[in-house]
């Protein structure tokens, strides 16, 4: 079966500097790719590449970007606009971008029925009300007719869902869905993905920079450092046995409850992310690995074993003989 | 154990205007809370957006006036002693440090102020500046540079550099790190906790990341719509917490392990709202075993606030 969404050699620049260096990604129907890394990494930016709403001032360079088997990386903006929000859809953080203030939920539900599918009133607010209540959102009738402002964070972002997928998309990007939520409302908006994802059989791409998200609903993982993905795995391998450095080292660096002793110190990685300007030559993260050496300046090959990518001068088996 | 800093019954009321034309509102924000930290001690406090926690950190720094109660450092009333013998004693250190710090003045000068307003000669200020500015390691060079010049994890240090510099007892940190990306975090909490040992701090950690409290506190404190509904020694609560809040919050941290899955978290979904508080006990709309008497009767207050839970005065 040939992926859903297919990203090659993806770069985007503003200006001098290299935001996106070449990244590869793949998902499947039915999958949930996590993209997740610290801040400033690229995520987001990927993200818009692939929805092709990169702001003013990027440049996007080379790199086929399929979806469905169709290379839309050149598509024309009016047929872009008919994908998006019908077979290709996102999410953001905080709701009220995607959301607008001065409309009920109801007028931006049905609205996007009537112009992608050409539904009449009645069946859109049939079919909107159907989707809120499969959310999870209680009275939907009501909040219909209600502002985004009247409700709560979690509703709010539970509306957004329900908005994205009216049209049954094959592909849900989701940039960091859960990162202005509390822990409680969090977990039941993952659970509420997780179900989509499996009943709808949705190819998801989800942004994160928290790992504990990442291991209780992913299926693949693509870490993110610099503008390059330096380690790629299916969720287990990823955190049974991390091969990139840099992974390794964020595992270490979450305090996770009843694991480090109070008084003990949490590991670190030290040092702070560097900037990469277009040109950039070797690993990003040689100014902060432990195992750097002069070879670390050079361009490092991407290394393959199974399923299981890295982008690092040492071989897997480095961690035993260190 | 002589108590560094206490709250006694204090509460914080807004009365807020929703909007233009709306109707006024009475937040309680900070309901009748009573705590105390004794000295060296680190105290966590936790809890969700919107339950008090900044506004509980404001009153023990007498940034706030309580609209009842008082807070005491040392035995006396906060409110009663002025700005420059509070700043000696007691210091904040905030979320987000790009816009506690004044991005026109250079780091150096940035946390020689404090000392400049506690009069202390300009010659011994130059001195104190560099020296704690390499305690939390920065370099000399460093202070030169403005904040904006600065990232994320080192803008905090300066921020922590200033807090420390006139050597106060008691550190209150609202949510220290939760601006910071993970191997960022992890330096800032190692540094708060050799800064803690070194200075003999009495610490107050706010975070709604159970997790980061649980790495640097010995006891705990649990807010729910402005009160502290669970509190303990942090190796009980984790092991075995009581309150049936307490219990979500700890089941909904998601640890790093694969194969685990999603919890199953059987909370209610009201939202909780400080302008309305519920009558009985304040969670019971989304406690999962709330009896009929939680809709009426308040629990008695102690260090878990349930009926269901024996529980011991506080
Ligand atoms: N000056 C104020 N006027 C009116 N209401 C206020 C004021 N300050 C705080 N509040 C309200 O008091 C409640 C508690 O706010 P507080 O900032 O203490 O929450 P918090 O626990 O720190 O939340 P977060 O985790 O989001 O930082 C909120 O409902 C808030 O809107
Ligand atoms: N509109 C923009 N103009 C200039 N630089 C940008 C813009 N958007 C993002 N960047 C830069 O691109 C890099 C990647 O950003 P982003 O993808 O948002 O990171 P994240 O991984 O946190 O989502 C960062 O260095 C960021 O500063
Ligand atoms: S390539 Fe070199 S610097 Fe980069 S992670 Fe591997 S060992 Fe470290
Ligand atoms: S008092 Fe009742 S509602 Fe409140 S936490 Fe205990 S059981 Fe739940
Ligand atoms: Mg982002
Ligand atoms: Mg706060």
């Amino acid at each position: 079966m040939s992926p859903v969404l297919e990203v090659r050699d993806l770069r985007v620049r503003f200006g001098s500097m290299a935001a996106v260096r070449g990244i590869d990604l793949a998902i499947e129907r039915g999958q949930t790719h996590c993209l997740v890394g610290e801040s400033g990494c690229g995520k987001s930016v990927s993200a818009l590449a692939v929805m092709r709403l990169l702001p003013r001032g990027a440049k996007r360079e080379a790199g086929a970007i399929r979806f469905a088997g169709e290379d839309i990386a050149r598509l024309p903006e009016r047929a872009m606009r008919r994908l998006r929000g019908d077979r290709m859809a996102m999410i953001f953080q905080e709701p009220m971008t995607s959301l607008n203030p001065a409309y009920t939920i109801g007028s931006q539900m049905t609205e996007v029925l009537r112009a992608h599918r050409g539904m009449g009133r009645a069946a859109a607010v049939e079919r909107a009300e159907a989707m809120l209540t499969r959310v999870g959102v209680s009275a939907p009738g009501m909040r219909l007719g209600q502002y985004p402002h009247q409700l709560s964070g979690g509703l709010r972002q539970r509306v957004m869902i329900a908005t994205a997928l009216l049209c049954e998309p094959d592909l849900l990007v989701a940039d960091e869905p859960t990162t202005a939520l509390d822990v409680t409302v969090q977990v039941g908006i993952l659970k509420l993905l997780a179900d989509l994802k499996r009943d709808l059989g949705l190819a998801m791409l989800l942004i994160t920079h928290d790992l504990g998200v990442v291991a209780r609903i992913a299926d693949v993982v693509s870490v993110m450092y610099a503008g390059e993905i330096v380690e790629h795995a299916p969720v287990g391998q990823l955190f049974a046995e991390p091969l990139h450095p840099y992974t390794r080292g964020l595992l270490r660096a979450i305090p996770v409850p009843g694991k480090v002793r109070r008084g003990e110190k949490l590991a670190t990685i030290p040092g702070i992310v560097p900037r990469t300007e277009v040109g950039f030559r070797g690993c990003a993260f040689r100014d902060r690995c432990e195992f750097a050496t002069q070879e670390c300046a050079e361009p490092v090959a991407e290394r393959v074993e199974g399923a299981h990518h890295w982008r690092c001068r040492l071989a897997s088996g480095w961690l035993e003989a260190a | 154990m002589s108590a560094a800093i206490e709250a006694n019954g204090v509460s914080a009321v807004f009365n807020q205007r929703a909007g233009t034309f709306g109707v006024r509102r009475r937040v309680v924000a900070v309901d009748d809370v009573s705590l105390t930290v004794p000295e060296g001690m680190a105290l966590g406090i936790v809890g969700e957006s919107g339950c008090g926690k900044s506004t509980f950190a404001r009153l023990l720094l007498g940034l706030l006036a309580p609209s009842g109660g008082d807070v005491r450092v040392g035995g006396q009333v906060l409110q009663a002693m002025d700005r420059q013998a509070r700043a000696r004693l007691i210091q904040p250190v905030f979320q987000d440090p790009a816009s506690s710090l004044n991005p026109r003045r250079r780091v150096g000068e940035i946390v020689a102020l404090p000392l400049r307003a506690a009069g202390v000669a300009r010659s011994e200020r130059r001195e104190r500046a560099l020296s704690m500015l390499s305690r939390v390691g920065l370099t000399p060079e460093m202070a030169t540079r403005y904040p904006g010049q600065l990232s994320g994890g080192q803008r905090q240090r300066v921020a922590i550099a200033r807090a420390l510099v006139l050597e106060p007892r008691i550190l209150i940190c609202d949510e220290p790190t939760s601006a910071l990306d993970v191997s960022v975090q992890a330096q800032i909490l190692n540094l708060l906790a050799e800064l803690r040992a070194s200075f003999n701090l009495t610490l107050v950690m706010i975070s709604h990341n159970l997790a980061v409290v649980e790495h640097v506190a010995d006891e705990i404190a649990i807010m729910y719509l402005g009160r502290v509904v669970e509190r303990g020694a942090a190796e009980s609560v984790f092991a075995a917490p009581h309150h049936p809040y307490t219990k979500a919050l700890l089941a909904s941290v998601l640890t790093p392990e694969p194969g685990l899955g999603l919890p199953d978290l059987p909370l209610g979904e009201a939202v909780p709202d400080p302008a309305n508080i519920p009558a009985g006990c304040r969670f019971h709309p989304r406690c999962p075993v709330a009896i009929p008497r939680c809709a009426t009767e308040a629990p008695a207050r102690g260090d878990v606030e349930c009926h269901l839970v024996q529980s011991v005065p506080t």
